[in-house]
Formats: C-alpha cells, structure tokens, sequence
C-alpha cells in the first residue's frame, strides 16, 4: 500500500496540494484525472521523488520517499510523456542504457524479450529519431517488461496511452494486467476515460480529497 | 559496500559508452568547434598584421582563448538535450548518485569533445608558428586545462539548465572560473618560452583541475535537481 499523509505541495507561491492524503492499493490500477493544470503530473512526479514535499509523508511499506532514496527508486518504474529517450541511439541501445542506469543487469535475451512484448522488436535497430511517436512511446513502455524480473513495487505513468494506436493499447493493458497479478500498484493520468474497461479507481483531482470507487 | 562501488563503476562505464555513441554520430558539432577555432585563429593572425615578433608574444595566448571560446557555445548542450528528452527524469529513478552520472558526463564531454580538439591544434601551431620545442608542453598543459574547463562547464551547462537564453547567460556566468585555468595554462608555456621551470605553473594547473574535479560534480548535481524540481 502506497500512503500519502498529509501531503502539501508548493511550486513557487502555488500551493497544489495542502494536507492531501489518500492511499493506492497493491493489485490496483487507479487512474488520475483532472483538468489541465490541477496537478496530475506534479502529483506523479512528487511520488517519484523529483519534487520536494513541503509537509508531510510518502510511504510504502516502510520505505519513506525522503529517507530511503535510494530503495524508494529501486522499486518504481516512472514514464512520462518526454519518454528519456535519446534521439542519437538505437531503441535497443536506449533500452538497454536504462536497464543499466537502473544499476540492474541483465541479459541480451530479457531485453529482446522486453521488445517483443510491446512488438517492437523487428525496430531494435531503428534510431529513436526515426521513429515515430507511437514507436518512442512503445520504446518507452518496454522498460516495464522488467519490473517482473527486478520486483519493481510501482509504475507511475504520465499519459501512457497517448499515441499508442490499438494493438499497442492491448499490448500496454496486458503489461498491466501482469503486473496487477504480481501484486504491483499502478497510478497513471489519461484523459481517455475509455482506456480501461476493468474494475479501476478513480482520483479525480478536480473533487479533491475525495475518491470514488467504480 | 564493494558491490555498491562497482555497481558505481558499471553505470560511469554506460554512461562513457551512452555518450560516445551519441557523440559520434553527431560529429558534426565536433567538426563545427574544430572549425570554429580554425576562424578564431586565422582572425587573430590577420589582426595581428605580418611582424612576427608580434605574433611570437601572444601566440600562446591567442591558442588558449580559442580554445576556451570554442568550447562555450557547445557547453550547453551537454546537459540541455537530456533535459529535453526526459533522461533526467529516468536518471533521478537510478539508485546510482548524480553526481557520478554528472562527472562521467564531464568526464566524456573531455574525451570526446576536448581531447579531439586539442589532437587538431598542431595545425594552428604552423599558423601561429609555434615553436616545436613548445608543442609536447602546450598539448599537455591543454590536456589538462581541457579536464577543468569540462568541469567548470559543467557546473555552468547545470546553472542555466532549462532556462531561457541559457546560451548568453552561460559565458558570463563561467568566465571568472576559467580564468585561472587560462593565466597558469598560459603560464606554462610562457616559462618555456623564456627558457624556465615550468613545473610551478603545471603544478597550479593540476591544483586547480583537482579543486573543480572535486567541486563540480556535487555543485552541479545540486542544481540539475533544483532544475528537475521546477
């Protein structure tokens, strides 16, 4: 259980949150929506630990985003809509950088295998500046294949599914399937209602502090 | 402990790797300073005018402020590109410090950017008509200087990360800290040139090279955090 207490955030003289809390549950898809500016990215982003809390706590488990830093980022995956791919660099090459990066290491198996559950791998030698955005997105999404092999707790998804055409949004929604059955706690923003046809939990920001279960 | 440093020297390694291949397959950029001191030299020697005395008491001096004015307007794209395509935002979820990823990227922008620079100054010493007792002394104190001007830089590209006009902002910025890497660079060819030890100048030079590599890495690293913040 992921659990937010107290929660202020401020960026500048705005504060965004004051004394927010709420909880994501493990096995849980909840999907955060809002109006444009009502802090579904600063909200992602200060669980992952990029933006300082003002007041109040982060916790999973035991684990404090403040204090435990560096387990705390061990165990998430965080996507966004900038992706962190490099434009000079094969997708695989990308993939592989960032499987590195994560101070994990792994096989040249997993990572193809990490390709080919998105379908990307006949484009692991194409580079990322040509491919186009449903691609980089695909590219992007790959790197969750390895939260099976690494026991990576939470995924943290800015708008996932922009860009992805159908195929591709199955592909992303087995990702997630999987990743529920282990146990693991997704949040992500979409401004597509639709994307999920399952049980999901709502956290609309618009009615803040308040959740509603479908 | 052991399995955290060498994990440490696993993700210097990838990034060296990740930042050579990006690097060689924009050679262009290498090309544009190389050239871009080209222009600054030729400029200087025609300024100067034919009288070679006049030229043999600055010719130092022109090779070290091309070098360092070469390098400026690419210091930014060091960390700009990464903060553009979102890397930053996957490097804050790496267990590894910032500060290692920051000094590897220091550390490749002098292999891959400086070091290839200074390999094609032989052909501005014939311009400048350096003497060859001079040239082992000027590419090694150039080698070096090279690692601290990267280093000073780095803190620089991290200042006016993300913001606007970075470009203007930066030189002014990061000046006054290259000029001590400038006057003992200098230095140390000058007291060649004049037939003394140059080892008080080279040592001063390694000194400096030495502060800012302990310096830079943690300065910068504080301030690509505050950058990924806003």
């Amino acid at each position: 259980m992921l659990n937010l207490n107290n929660l202020t955030i401020q960026r500048g003289n705005n504060i965004v949150f004051s004394d927010f809390n709420t909880s994501f549950k493990t096995s849980n898809l909840t999907v955060i929506i809002g109006k444009n500016g009502s802090g579904k990215t600063t909200l992602l982003r200060t669980i992952a630990g990029f933006i300082p809390i003002e007041n109040g706590h982060i916790s999973l488990e035991k684990l404090d985003v403040r204090i435990n830093k560096n387990q705390w980022v061990d165990k998430l995956i965080y996507i966004d809509i900038k992706n962190g791919l490099s434009q000079d660099l094969t997708v695989f090459e990308n993939l592989a950088t960032w499987v590195d990066m994560k101070g994990w290491s792994t096989s040249k198996d997993n990572l193809i295998r990490a390709l080919r559950s998105v379908e990307m791998e006949k484009y692991s030698n194409v580079y990322i500046s040509q491919c186009s955005e449903g691609l980089k997105k695909r590219a992007a999404l790959a790197r969750l294949y390895f939260s099976f092999i690494f026991g990576v707790k939470f995924w943290l998804l800015d708008e996932p599914s922009n860009d992805l055409d159908k195929k591709s949004t199955m592909l992303f929604k087995e990702l997630v399937n999987r990743f529920l059955k282990i146990n693991g706690t997704i949040i992500l923003t979409t401004h597509d209602t639709n994307l999920f046809k399952k049980k999901y939990e709502i956290l609309d920001l618009d009615l803040l502090k308040e959740k509603i279960i479908i | 402990m052991s399995s955290n440093s060498s994990s440490w020297l696993l993700v210097l390694i990838t990034h060296l790797k990740r930042d050579f291949l990006i690097n060689l397959r924009s050679l262009t950029d290498l090309v544009a300073i190389i050239s871009f001191m080209l222009l600054i030299i030729i400029l200087f020697t025609f300024g100067i005018g034919p009288i070679k005395e006049n030229l043999d008491i600055i010719s130092n001096a022109i090779i070290w402020v091309g070098l360092i004015l070469a390098l400026i307007p690419s210091l930014e794209k060091t960390l700009n590109k990464d903060l553009e395509n979102g890397w930053f935002d996957q490097l804050l979820t790496s267990p590894i410090p910032l500060e290692i990823i920051l000094l590897s990227k220091s550390i490749s922008y002098w292999l891959m950017v400086i070091i290839p620079l200074i390999l094609s100054t032989p052909i501005f010493f014939i311009l400048l008509d350096i003497d060859l007792k001079q040239t082992p002394w000027l590419l090694a104190s150039m080698t070096i200087g090279g690692l601290a001007i990267s280093l000073v830089g780095l803190i620089g590209a991290s200042l006016v990360l993300g913001a606007k006009r970075g470009n203007i902002l930066l030189p002014i910025l990061i000046i006054p800290l290259m000029i001590p890497i400038l006057i003992f660079g200098v230095g140390i060819n000058e007291a060649i040139k004049m037939e003394e030890e140059p080892i008080n100048n080279l040592l001063l030079l390694i000194a400096f090279t030495l502060i800012y590599l302990v310096i830079s890495p943690f300065i910068s690293a504080l301030l690509v955090r505050i950058a990924i913040a806003r």
